[in-house]
Formats: C-alpha cells, sequence, structure tokens
C-alpha cells in the first residue's frame, strides 16, 4: 500500500517533468525576449546609464 | 569504472560554451543597479519558474536526496512533499510574500527597516549573509566530489577543475547580474531536466521497481516506506521539515529573489505555485536514484559507518553507459551552476543592499553601484573556494544544509511575520529573535564538533535543535516586544512604530 503511493507519486514526477518542462521552456523563451525587449527599451529612455 | 569518453566531454564542452555566451550577451542590457539585482523587474512567470526550479536543485541538492534515498528508503523523500506543500500554500495564499512584493524593496533586510529601524536592518542583513555563506560553503567541494566519482576524474585534479568552474561562473554573474542568472538557469533548467530524466528512464529499465520496493523492505521494513515510524525521521522531523520549508519560501533570499524580480506581486505568487511539484520531484527522483544504488552495490563499496552521500554517484558511473554520460554530467553541471551563481548574486545583494548602506553616504552613480557588486561577487568566489576546500561534513549533508540554513531562517522568518501581520512587533522583539534564532543552531554546530560533547549533541538530534530555535526567535520576539511596551511605553500603531 505504502509503495504504491510511492509508486504513484513517481509517475507523476517523471510526466510531470516530461511534459510541464516543455511547456515552460517554449513560454520562458517568450518571457525572455520579452524581458530584454523592456529593458532595451528602459535603457533606451534612461540617461544614466 | 565510470563510462567518461571524449563524446561525453564533447557535450559537456559544448553545454560549457553555450552557457558561457548567453551569460555574458546580456551584459549590454544592464544600465542599473536594479537590473543587475533584480532584472529591472521584468520577469514573467514562464521565466521565473524555470529560473527557481534551476536555482534550488544542485548538486548538493541531488546528493543530500539520494543519501536520504539510501539512508531511508522512500520516506526520505517525505521532506520533496512538505516543500512542494509549503511552496504552494505560500503562493497561493501570499502568506508574507504578498505584503513582501508589494512593498518594493530589493532585500527582506530592506523592509525590515521600515518596522523596525536601520539598525536591525544591518543585523538582519548580517545574519542572513553568514547563514547564507555558510549554507552554500559546501557546495564547491560536493559538487568537485560528485564529478570525480562519476566521471573516473583523479581527486588530484579536483581543486583546479572546480576553481576553473567557478571562474567561469562568476565572469558571466558578475557581467549580467540577475539578467544573466535568469537566461543561464533557462537553459540550466532544460539541460538539467533532459539529464534527469534520461538517467531516470535508464535506471528504470535496468532496475525491476519491483526490486527497489523489495530491497528498500529487507533494509528497513515498514520504516522505509513510512517516515513517521522511520527512526532517523519521525513527527520531529516532518515538523522540523515543514517550519523550515515554509521559512524557506517566505524568507529564504534566493527563492525571494525571484519574487520580487517578478514584474508585479501576482506574477511572483503564480511562480511559487507553478513551480511547488517541481520540489516535490528533485527529491523524490534523485532519492530513487540512491534506492538504486543501495538495490545494487555489494556491501562493502560505502562501508558500515562510511559516507553514504557517495553511493549514487559510483553507482552511476557503474551503469550509466557512454553518451548518456556527458548529458548527466551537463545536466549536473547546469544544477550546479544555475545555483552558484544565483547564490553568489544573492547574497551579494544583500552585503550591497543593506550591510553596506550606512556606508554609502549620498547617491551612489550606477556605474560606482555596479563596480561595487561586481566586486562583492567575486570576493564569495574567493571566500567559497577557501571554505569549500578545507570544511569537513559532520553529519548528512541535507542535515548541514537545514542547521546552517536555520541560523537565519528562524530568526529571518519570525520577523517577517511579526513585520507584516503583528502591530505591536519592535526593534527590541526583532532582535532578540534574531540573537535567539542563531544560538541553537550555531551552538549545535559546536557540540558537534568539540569531542567532549558530541554524544550530547548527538542526543539532542538537528530536529529537536532546529523546532527549539523557531520556538526561541517566536518567544523572543513576543516577549522582547512587550517588555518595550510595558518598559517605555512605546506607541503601537503606524508603520515605523517599532523602532
Amino acid at each position: 500500500m505504502a509503495a504504491d503511493f510511492w509508486w504513484w507519486l513517481l509517475m507523476a514526477c517523471l510526466v510531470w517533468y516530461s511534459t510541464i518542462t516543455v511547456y515552460v521552456s517554449i513560454r520562458g523563451a517568450w518571457d525572455i525576449r520579452g524581458m530584454l525587449a523592456r529593458l532595451q527599451a528602459l535603457n533606451d529612455d534612461d540617461p544614466e546609464q | 569504472m565510470s563510462h567518461f569518453s571524449w563524446i561525453d566531454g564533447s557535450i559537456v564542452g559544448l553545454y560549457l560554451l553555450a552557457t558561457m555566451v548567453a551569460g555574458l550577451s546580456v551584459r549590454k542590457y544592464v544600465g542599473k543597479v536594479e537590473h543587475f539585482l533584480i532584472a529591472g523587474r521584468e520577469m514573467d512567470v514562464y521565466l521565473g519558474v524555470a529560473s527557481l526550479a534551476a536555482t534550488e536543485f544542485g548538486i548538493v541538492t541531488c546528493m543530500s536526496a539520494a543519501q536520504l534515498g539510501y539512508d531511508n528508503g522512500f520516506a526520505g523523500a517525505t521532506v520533496g512533499i512538505t516543500y512542494g506543500a509549503a511552496m504552494f500554500l505560500v503562493g497561493y495564499t501570499g502568506f508574507c510574500v504578498k505584503p513582501l512584493r508589494d512593498s518594493g524593496v530589493v532585500t527582506i533586510a530592506e523592509l525590515f527597516e521600515k518596522k523596525f529601524g536601520p539598525r536591525i536592518r544591518w543585523l538582519s542583513g548580517l545574519v542572513i549573509v553568514l547563514g547564507g555563506l555558510l549554507n552554500m560553503g559546501i557546495f564547491l567541494r560536493q559538487g568537485g566530489e560528485f564529478l570525480v566519482l562519476v566521471c573516473g576524474m583523479s581527486p588530484g585534479r579536483l581543486e583546479i577543475t572546480m576553481t576553473i568552474l567557478l571562474c567561469g561562473v562568476a565572469i558571466y554573474t558578475m557581467a549580467g547580474g540577475m539578467l544573466s542568472v535568469l537566461i543561464t538557469d533557462y537553459l540550466q533548467f532544460i539541460v538539467m531536466s533532459i539529464g534527469l530524466l534520461a538517467v531516470t528512464f535508464l535506471l528504470m529499465a535496468e532496475i525491476p521497481w519491483t526490486t527497489m520496493v523489495d530491497t528498500v523492505r529487507d533494509k528497513y521494513g515498514e520504516a522505509g516506506f513510512n517516515p513517521l515510524v522511520n527512526p532517523n525521521l519521525g513527527w520531529s522531523y516532518i515538523v522540523f521539515n515543514s517550519l523550515l520549508n515554509v521559512a524557506v519560501a517566505i524568507t529564504w533570499q534566493t527563492t525571494v529573489a525571484r519574487l520580487l524580480s517578478a514584474k508585479d506581486t501576482k506574477t511572483g505568487q503564480r511562480v511559487y505555485t507553478a513551480t511547488s511539484f517541481f520540489f516535490v520531484c528533485q527529491f523524490l527522483i534523485p532519492a530513487v536514484w540512491g534506492i538504486a544504488a543501495l538495490a545494487t552495490l555489494e556491501p562493502g563499496v560505502i562501508p558500515i559507518g562510511g559516507n553514504t552521500a557517495n553511493a549514487m554517484p559510483i553507482y552511476l558511473s557503474r551503469t550509466v553507459p557512454l553518451g548518456l554520460m556527458g548529458l548527466l554530467v551537463a545536466g549536473m553541471l547546469a544544477a550546479d551552476m544555475s545555483t552558484d551563481s544565483a547564490y553568489m548574486l544573492t547574497w551579494g545583494s544583500v552585503i550591497y543592499n543593506d550591510l553596506l548602506a550606512p556606508f554609502r553616504h549620498g547617491r551612489w552613480s550606477e556605474k560606482r553601484g555596479l563596480l561595487w557588486n561586481r566586486a562583492i561577487i567575486a570576493l564569495i568566489g574567493v571566500f567559497l573556494l577557501i571554505y569549500g576546500l578545507w570544511y569537513e561534513i559532520q553529519d548528512g549533508i541535507w542535515t548541514y544544509l537545514t542547521i546552517t540554513g536555520t541560523i537565519y531562517l528562524s530568526s529571518m522568518a519570525t520577523l517577517l511575520v511579526a513585520c507584516c501581520y503583528w502591530p505591536r512587533a519592535n526593534n527590541w522583539g526583532a532582535a532578540g529573535a534574531i540573537l535567539v534564532g542563531a544560538t541553537f543552531p550555531l551552538a549545535y554546530l559546536v557540540l558537534q564538533k568539540l569531542p567532549a560533547t558530541q554524544e550530547l549533541a548527538k542526543s539532542i538530534g538537528p530536529n529537536y535543535s532546529g523546532i527549539a530555535a523557531f520556538v526561541g526567535a517566536a518567544a523572543a520576539m513576543i516577549v522582547g516586544s512587550l517588555a518595550k511596551d510595558l518598559i517605555l511605553g512605546t506607541p503601537r500603531l503606524g508603520d515605523a512604530d517599532g523602532r
């Protein structure tokens, strides 16, 4: 019974890492692009850098 | 015998090159100290999730989780569940993290100045830096020992290898600060995830699940599955780790740095909730690696009383084939470098923002501020090299991490909760909480080291010492604050009443 709990938790971890990681990686790339664009705009506007 | 070949070396070399290029390429976006320390508060959810998941999982975390699995069976992974639950609950409810992010500070100690005055800010900064650097001090040696065992590298080349690696991390962290940390964390998150998954699938193909379960049952019985009946764990372990995990979620500066770098409070909270299950994974998966080592290593490889942290890397060095070994080493280097860079930047930010605050008379130019931040990171790198090469761990890795973490977690968590939710808290209570919170874990570390008191330290155990630190810090906050009220009759309401 206790072993089953750890089995299902491990399966959940492997599924999570296999799927969510891909999703986070794709969305994270867009986040980086947006962040750097906003920082570039801020730097262009700011005289003291 | 290790299976590390030129193919594996090429994979690792390619990964290191990509990391350095990515880390250095964002230097041109750093125009201000705020960009350097908290990425100009422009971080969005998914980058935050990748960064936090990569930062809080290093080789030292992997080895400590595997050691917990080797020593306690599946029950050793319980700390991952308490950690994940703490991150989810704090993120979902906004407990402490909402008022912290709303305040617009760069470090936790800066928030304390608003409530408790500049002296408490400085003292908090000192405790945070001491606890953080002691905690981080073992990262380099543990990472090096892992590489020596897995790659079959000569132990004589450990120091030079780790020095070169640390220099690489320091260079890109000094160049781009939090921007470099976020970008390289993102890359490292991907490489680390591929390595973790590939090794786990290989391991499960090699060793049937039933073999692992039978091994744990033979060695530990029910205690290998249920932490409550495990003599090494039990209620005190779960209570201490639950307190510790909540304290980490609300005050561990490297974790909180993602909250403070987020573009708004809601984004910061979403980063916490979305990352929570990664913490379960990052303890259970290495624990299973440790159990695989327990199932396959012949008696004598790890002698009775020997360092069980070495079991998992020895097992991997024998099992992981060519090509996949490069992926494993790249993944583990990714895990370690992301942790090192974030930790160097974060403790450096506390030194600059809080410890140097009284000495920064007038407004420093952005250029001067950036120069100081970069110099501080370089000095932290030197400290890591020196401390990491001579300090020997007495207990298990996780125990060392929790004890050194408690030096600041117990008092800082008490201060933050009081700062956010208790109007009568004041600087007397804050000073008492800092003193008491640091005394328990430091005393325990000293008792452990002195031959005359080692037995006493063993009888107390790290869990009760840790719980005492949390309870003591909270009691000191209440007693100290009420005593000041009683003796001086200080005002009770308002934002800066506690000074």
